[in-house]
C-alpha cells in the first residue's frame, strides 16, 4: 500500500498497516480503561516495584502478549500452506521468512522464557520459604531487560524491517552481506538485551534456592519445581553467556566489517556451534522447569508423594549436564565427519535414559493415588503420552544416518514442536492454572479450563501429526508452497485446520480470565488441597511473607501437617530477607540499553553514546543507594 | 492418539507416496532401514506408556466412594526404577549399532579426507540454484544427470550462503558451505527421475531452489555428458 508523506510516497505493505491498526485499536481501549478505573497508579506502582511476585506478573503479562503476536504469526504460516499454490495475503517469499523467523525467536525467547521465568519468580520463593528473591533490585533489572530486548526486536515489524534469517540466524544469511538491512541487527540486539537479563535472573535465582531456604528446608526436601528452576538457572548461566559471546561476535561482523562467521579467516559453521553450545541447553532450559511443574502437579492431584524423589532429582542433573554435550546433532549434515556423528548420536541417545525415568516415576506417582482430574492435572496427564511421541523421534533423530533425511524437514518441525508444546507450553498452562491463586486470588474456571485443554490438546495433535508425514515426504522446512503433484495438500490441510483449533482455545482461556475476575471469588491459602510451602501463606501471596517463618522437617511439609493434624511450627529468628525497595532506575537502565542498540542499528552513533553514558551512569548512581540503610540504619563505620 | 499412531505405521507398511521410505539407492535403503527399525523399536517404547498410562490413570481415578480414601506413600522402589534405567539401555543399544555402522559408511567428509572412486559430479549451488559439472566439463543448470548403478561422488560448493542438498528418494541431506568443499557419495541409484530441493534455508527464494534429478543408464550418461 503506497502512503503519500511530505510530497513522497511510502510503501507501507498491507500487514505492517494491520499490524498499526490494530495496535492503535487496541491501545485506545485499553489507555481508557485505565484512565477510567484511576489505575495509573497501579501502573507506576508495577514499574518500580522490586517485589517477586509482582515481576513475576510483569514476565507472565508479556509472555503471554507475546504468545498472541507469536501464535498469530504461526496461524498466517499454516494459512499460506493451507492449500496447494496458494497466495494467502502477502505471506510468500519474503514475508513468510520474516514471519516464521519471527514466530520462531518470539515463541523461544520471548514466550516461553518469560513465562517460565515468571512462574519461577512467583512461586520458587514461596515454595522454599523466602520472603523475596536474593537480589531484588538485580530482579527488576532483569525483567526490565527482557522487556527492552523484547519490544527492540518487535518494533522491527511496525517500521518493515524484520528479520528473516530464521530463528536459528544461520551465518553467512545473517552478516552483512546477505541481509544488510536493519533486520537482522534488531534479531542481534534485541535478543542481547533480553538475554542479558535472563543471565541476571538465572543469578538471583540460584542464591535465592542456595541462601534463602526456610529454616530445615534442606535441598534433599525442596519441591521438584525448586530443583528444576536451579538446575536450569545453571544451564542459563552457561547457555545463554555463549548466545551473549555468539551474538556479540556477529554484531561485530555486522557493524565492524570483522570476519568470524564469513570470509577466509572466519567459518560459518562456527556460528552452528556457538549457536547450538547455547540452543540445545536451551531446550532443556525450556523443558526442565516443565518437568518441576508437573512433578509438583502429579503429587498433588494423585495425593502422593513423588515416586523415587532422589532419582527424579538425579535425572534432572544428568539431563542438564547431558544437554551440554549434544549439541552438534544439529548439525550431522555439515560434514563434522563420522566420528563426530557417532559421538553425538550416542550421547543423545543417552539422553533419553534420564527422561525416560522420569516418565515412569510420574507414571508410578500416579499408580495407587486418587487421580482428581483439576485443569492443571489434565495439562500434566496430557503431557506424558504427548511428550513421549515427542521424545520417541527424538530418539529416531539422533540415529545419525537417518537424521541425513530427516534433517531440516516437517519431521524436524513435527519433532520440535511435540517435545516443546507437550512440556513447556503444557506446563506452563498447567503452572498457571495451578498457581493463578497464588498470582491473583482467584482459581480459574474449571469448566472453561476443560474446554481450554482439550481444544488445545486435539488442535496440536492435528497440527503437528501430520508433518511427520509431510517431512517424510520430502517437505523441507520453512519453504512456502507446494505443488499438487506433492500429494501432501490433505495433510496440509489438516495441519491448518489444527492450528485454528489451537487458536481458538486460547479464547478460551481468554474468556476464563475475564470471567474469574468479573464472577470469580477469592480462595483461601490452599484451594487445591497442596503440598508445599506456597499453599501455607494468602493467596495472593502478600508482599510481606513467611512471618513468622515456618521450620520444615520434611519434604511436602504442609501436606502431613495437615495429615496429622498439626500446625507448621515457626520461628521468628531468621536470616535477614532480601529487602524492597522502589526505583526507577531498572527500568531507566533497560531503556539506555534500547537506545544504545538503536544507535548502533541505525549507525546514529551520537544515541548509541548516549545510551552508553546513560547506562554506566545509572550504574554509579545505584552504586551510591543502599536501600538497607532505611531498615538497618547506616552502617557503622570501623575506621 | 493411539489411533494416529496405528494410522502411520499403516503408512508406514503400505508406504504410499513417501518418498523417504521408497529408497531408489543403496544409501537412501540404509536410511530408510534405519528409520523404519528405529520407529518399531521406539513404538516398543510408546506402547509400553501408553499402556501404563491409560490403565493407572482409568484404575486410579477419583470417584466418590474414593472420598475419603487417603493413598500410601510410596517413596520408590529401587527394583522398579533399576529396571526403567537397564531397559531402556539395552534398547539404545541395540539401536546404536547399526547407527554407528551406516553413520560411519554414509557421513559426509571435507573434499581432502575422500578417496572415493566412481562417478565424479561437481555440485555449485548459489542464491537460488544449482549448477552440476560432469567430469567431461559439462556445466548444467538445476538438471542433474547421474548414472545408474554407480558410485556417485557429489563435490559440493557453495557460493554464497550455506544450501542444503537433498534428493529425498537418492538419500541425504548433506549441506552445501561457501570456502569449504564436503563430499557426499549416493551409492548404486536406480533409474528415474526424482525431485531434489534445497533443504537448508538460504534467503527469499529457497522455496524455489528446486532441481531434477534424473538416474539413466550407463550408455545413456556417457552420451550425455559427451554431447553439448
Amino acid at each position: 500500500m503506497d502512503i503519500p508523506l511530505f510530497g513522497d510516497t511510502l510503501f507501507v505493505p498491507t500487514d505492517v498497516m494491520a499490524a498499526w491498526v490494530f495496535t492503535i485499536l487496541m491501545a485506545i481501549p485499553i489507555g481508557l480503561f485505565i484512565l477510567k478505573k484511576k489505575k495509573v497508579g497501579l501502573i507506576f506502582d508495577y514499574v518500580k516495584t522490586t517485589n517477586h511476585r509482582k515481576i513475576g506478573t510483569l514476565y507472565i503479562l508479556f509472555g503471554i502478549v507475546y504468545f498472541f503476536r507469536a501464535g498469530v504469526d504461526a496461524l498466517f504460516i499454516r494459512a499460506q500452506l493451507a492449500f496447494p499454490n496458494n497466495d494467502f495475503w502477502v505471506f510468500q517469499g519474503e514475508k513468510y521468512n520474516e514471519v516464521f523467523t519471527t514466530h520462531g525467536t518470539l515463541m523461544i525467547f520471548f514466550v516461553a522464557m518469560p513465562l517460565l521465568l515468571g512462574l519461577m519468580n512467583v512461586v520458587v520463593p514461596l515454595q522454599i520459604g523466602a520472603r523475596d528473591l536474593a537480589f531484588p533490585f538485580l530482579n527488576a533489572v532483569g525483567f526490565w531487560l527482557f522487556f527492552a530486548g523484547s519490544v527492540f526486536f518487535n518494533v522491527s515489524f511496525f517500521i518493515n524491517m524484520t528479520p528473516e534469517i530464521g530463528w536459528t540466524g544461520y551465518a553467512p544469511l545473517s552478516t552483512e552481506q546477505f541481509t544488510p538491512g536493519a533486520g537482522t541487527d534488531f534479531y542481534v540486539f534485541g535478543l542481547q538485551i533480553s538475554g542479558l537479563g535472563t543471565i541476571f535472573t538465572a543469578l538471583n535465582l540460584i542464591v535465592t534456592i542456595i541462601r534463602h531456604r526456610a529454616p530445615g528446608m534442606k535441598m534433599t526436601r525442596m519441591p521438584l519445581f525448586a530443583w528444576a528452576t536451579l538446575i536450569t538457572s545453571l544451564l542459563i548461566i552457561i547457555a545463554f553467556s555463549v548466545l551473549a559471546i555468539a551474538l556479540y561476535l556477529l554484531m561485530f561482523d555486522r557493524q565492524f566489517g570483522t570476519g568470524f562467521f564469513s570470509g577466509s579467516e572466519g567459518d560459518p559453521v562456527f556460528w552452528q556451534h556457538l549457536f547450538w553450545i547455547f540452543g540445545h541447553p536451551e531446550v532443556y532450559i525450556l523443558a526442565l522447569p516443565a518437568f518441576g511443574v508437573f512433578s509438583d502437579i502429579i503429587s498433588t492431584f494423585s495425593k502422593k508423594v513423588i515416586f523415587g524423589y532422589p532419582i527424579m532429582v538425579i535425572s534432572i542433573a544428568l539431563i542438564g549436564f547431558l544437554g551440554f554435550m549434544v549439541w552438534a546433532h544439529h548439525m550431522f549434515t555439515v560434514g563434522l565427519g563420522p566420528m563426530a556423528n557417532t559421538f553425538f548420536a550416542i550421547t543423545t541417545m543417552a539422553i533419553a535414559v534420564p527422561t525416560g525415568i522420569k516418565v515412569f516415576n510420574w507414571l508410578f506417582t500416579i499408580r495407587g493415588g486418587v487421580v482428581r482430574f483439576t485443569t492443571p492435572m489434565l495439562f500434566a496427564l496430557g503431557f506424558i503420552p504427548s511428550f513421549v511421541m515427542g521424545g520417541v523421534t527424538g530418539v529416531m533423530l539422533s540415529v545419525s544416518a537417518a537424521n541425513f533425511q530427516f534433517h531440516d524437514t516437517h519431521f524436524v518441525v513435527a519433532h520440535f514442536h511435540y517435545v516443546i508444546i507437550a512440556s513447556t507450553i503444557f506446563g506452563i498452562f498447567a503452572g498457571l492454572y495451578y498457581w493463578y491463586p497464588k498470582i491473583t486470588g482467584f482459581v480459574l474456571g474449571e469448566k472453561l479450563g476443560r474446554w481450554h485443554f482439550w481444544t488445545f490438546l486435539i488442535g496440536f495433535h492435528l497440527t503437528f501429526f501430520p508433518m511427520h508425514i509431510t517431512g517424510l515426504e520430502g517437505v523441507p522446512r520453512r519453504v512456502y508452497t507446494y505443488t499438487e503433484a506433492d500429494g501432501i495438500f490433505l495433510l496440509n490441510f489438516t495441519s491448518t485446520i489444527g492450528a485454528f483449533l489451537m487458536g481458538i482455545s486460547m479464547l478460551f482461556l481468554v474468556w476464563n480470565v475475564y470471567k474469574t475476575h468479573t464472577n470469580g471469588k477469592k480462595v483461601g491459602n490452599d484451594p487445591w488441597d497442596g503440598r508445599t510451602l506456597e499453599w501455607y501463606v494468602p493467596s495472593p501471596a502478600p508482599v510481606q511473607t513467611f512471618d513468622p517463618m515456618p521450620i520444615v522437617k520434611e519434604i511436602d511439609p504442609l501436606w502431613y501437617t495437615k495429615l496429622e493434624n498439626r500446625s507448621l511450627r515457626t520461628t521468628t529468628s531468621t536470616r535477614p530477607a532480601p529487602i524492597e525497595t522502589e526505583s526507577f532506575i531498572p527500568i531507566s537502565m533497560a531503556m539506555a540499553l534500547f537506545l544504545l542498540s538503536l544507535g548502533l542499528t541505525f549507525s546514529l552513533y551520537w544515541l548509541a553514546i548516549v545510551g552508553g553514558i546513560g547506562v554506566l551512569g545509572l550504574f554509579i548512581v545505584r552504586s551510591f543507594t543502599d536501600e538497607r540503610e532505611h531498615v538497618y540504619g547506616k552502617e557503622d563505620s570501623y575506621e | 492418539m493411539k489411533k494416529l499412531g496405528l494410522l502411520l505405521s499403516l503408512l508406514l507398511l503400505t508406504g504410499c507416496n513417501i518418498a523417504v521410505l521408497e529408497p531408489k539407492s543403496e544409501t537412501a535403503s540404509d536410511q530408510a532401514f534405519l528409520i523404519v527399525f528405529s520407529f518399531w523399536l521406539m513404538m516398543i517404547v510408546v506402547l509400553t506408556v501408553f499402556v501404563l498410562f491409560v490403565r493407572f490413570v482409568y484404575k486410579y481415578r477419583y470417584t466418590d466412594n474414593k472420598k475419603d480414601f487417603m493413598p500410601k506413600d510410596v517413596k520408590g522402589n529401587k527394583k522398579l526404577e533399576a529396571t526403567w534405567i537397564i531397559l531402556p539401555i539395552l534398547l539404545l543399544a541395540v539401536l546404536a549399532v547399526p547407527t554407528i555402522a551406516i553413520t560411519y559408511e554414509q557421513s559426509p567428509v571435507a573434499g581432502d579426507q575422500s578417496d572415493h572412486e566412481g562417478t565424479h559430479i561437481y555440485v555449485t549451488a548459489q542464491q537460488f540454484s544449482w549448477t552440476f559439472e560432469h567430469e567431461t566439463g559439462k556445466e548444467v543448470q538445476n538438471d542433474l544427470v547421474i548414472p545408474e548403478g554407480e558410485s556417485i561422488i557429489l563435490h559440493l560448493n557453495s557460493k554464497d550462503v550455506i544450501h542444503s542438498f537433498w534428493v529425498p528418494h537418492l538419500g541425504g541431506k548433506v549441506d552445501v558451505l561457501p570456502g569449504e568443499e564436503l563430499v557426499y557419495v549416493i551409492e548404486n541409484p536406480e533409474i528415474g527421475t526424482y525431485q531434489g530441493k534445497c533443504a537448508e534455508y538460504c534467503g527469499i527464494q529457497h522455496a524455489k531452489m528446486t532441481f531434477e534429478a534424473n538416474v539413466v543408464s550407463i550408455e545413456d550418461y556417457e552420451r550425455y555428458v559427451n554431447e553439448d
